[in-house]
């Protein structure tokens, strides 16, 4: 036990070089990538996939999840279980609730009340007065 | 047990080694780190809720960041990353002098990060882009884009704290580098130091995709 403790780092200069040098690639890329036609929910899962690799390699190499294993692990691991949970019921809750049930306006709202009295989303100058929708 | 505590200073009464010490101290560590992305999770969940609602608005809105000082913040973070992590690898080979210049060039990093964040605050504030309703941007009106804003601010506020705590902890690390603290057999505070400062560069690479590029 005491010699695996001893072990410590594997990892050098050159292996945390290599790591930041992935890390600068897979930046470039999600900046690249994001100027792609593509349909929005493609942009979206790209970009989670390359944030997750990066994050990674950031927790396997930077933070030494690689060498330090067991209990460590198993607290990274729950904490991201906690999020998946979270974040995933919670949108399952919205995308499956009956439509005025959701804020006014949003997506499930359907086009025709959107058109009819949302104010519009465009780039020329809106009417100043005419505030958000009061939530 | 005596004659290894008097011979290691920095072992606590109640741990027989400085390795189960070290194995305590990461676990402690890690475990607040937990509470630390469960606390962001909630904002990312608040983000995904809204972000669902009005996916026309959020991608109109993030039109509006500033994808360059956010791309340069990224590099300036994982730098960061890099040297505090070669930082902790000469505290463990017991080099004084590299672990303070690369824990200095690491706070450097962060407060580069600071001032560019600063800047597109700025920005975000003369062109009338505030949270919520204090929103008044002419160029850019309808439901849902106050809640990018407010998400935004609320969300690259949080994490600029972080990095602020951040640059404090390893500030005050350095200083007990400076002073001789840390030895090869004892260098922990580095190590759990730079794990904070992993975790904000870690938050950093998911909020820089969802609110710059998406």
């Amino acid at each position: 036990m005491a010699d695996a403790a001893h072990a410590r780092s594997h990892f050098g200069p050159a292996h945390y070089l290599a790591v930041w040098g992935a890390l600068v690639l897979l930046t470039a890329a999600t900046v690249g990538v994001a100027k792609v036609e593509m349909p929005h929910w493609a942009h979206v899962t790209v970009a989670l996939v390359i944030a997750t690799g990066k994050a990674g390699l950031v927790a396997l190499f930077f933070m030494h999840l690689w060498e330090h294993g067991g209990a460590i692990r198993l607290v990274l691991v729950v904490s991201v279980l906690f999020l998946v949970l979270l974040i995933g019921l919670v949108l399952a809750d919205n995308a499956t609730r009956f439509q005025y049930a959701n804020p006014p306006y949003s997506e499930s709202w359907g086009e025709a009340p959107f058109e009819a009295v949302a104010p519009p989303m465009q780039d020329a100058p809106a009417k100043l007065e005419k505030e958000a929708e009061p939530r | 047990m005596s004659t290894e505590a008097a011979a290691t200073p920095n072992l606590a009464h109640h741990f027989p080694n400085l390795e189960q010490q070290e194995h305590a101290a990461r676990l402690g560590m890690w475990l607040f780190l937990a509470t630390e992305v469960l606390l962001f999770t909630v904002l990312f969940t608040a983000y995904s809720v809204y972000r669902f609602l009005f996916p026309a608005a959020f991608a109109a809105a993030s039109e509006l960041a500033h994808v360059a000082i956010g791309a340069t913040n990224t590099l300036v973070l994982i730098t960061s990353s890099l040297t505090v992590a070669l930082a902790i690898h000469a505290a463990r080979q017991g080099r004084r002098k590299a672990t303070v210049a690369l824990l200095a060039v690491t706070i450097a990093f962060g407060a580069a990060f600071m001032v560019l964040k600063g800047v597109e605050y700025a920005h975000h504030f003369a062109d009338g882009q505030f949270p919520g309703r204090y929103y008044r941007y002419p160029g850019l009106q309808g439901p849902g884009v106050s809640m990018y804003f407010s998400l935004y601010f609320l969300m690259t506020g949080l994490h600029g704290l972080h990095v602020l705590i951040g640059m404090g902890v390893l500030t005050w690390v350095a200083l007990r580098a400076a002073r001789g603290d840390f030895s090869p057999s004892y260098s922990t505070p580095v190590e759990l130091g730079g794990l904070y400062w992993h975790l904000v560069d870690l938050i950093w690479i998911f909020l820089f995709p969802l609110f710059y590029l998406l």
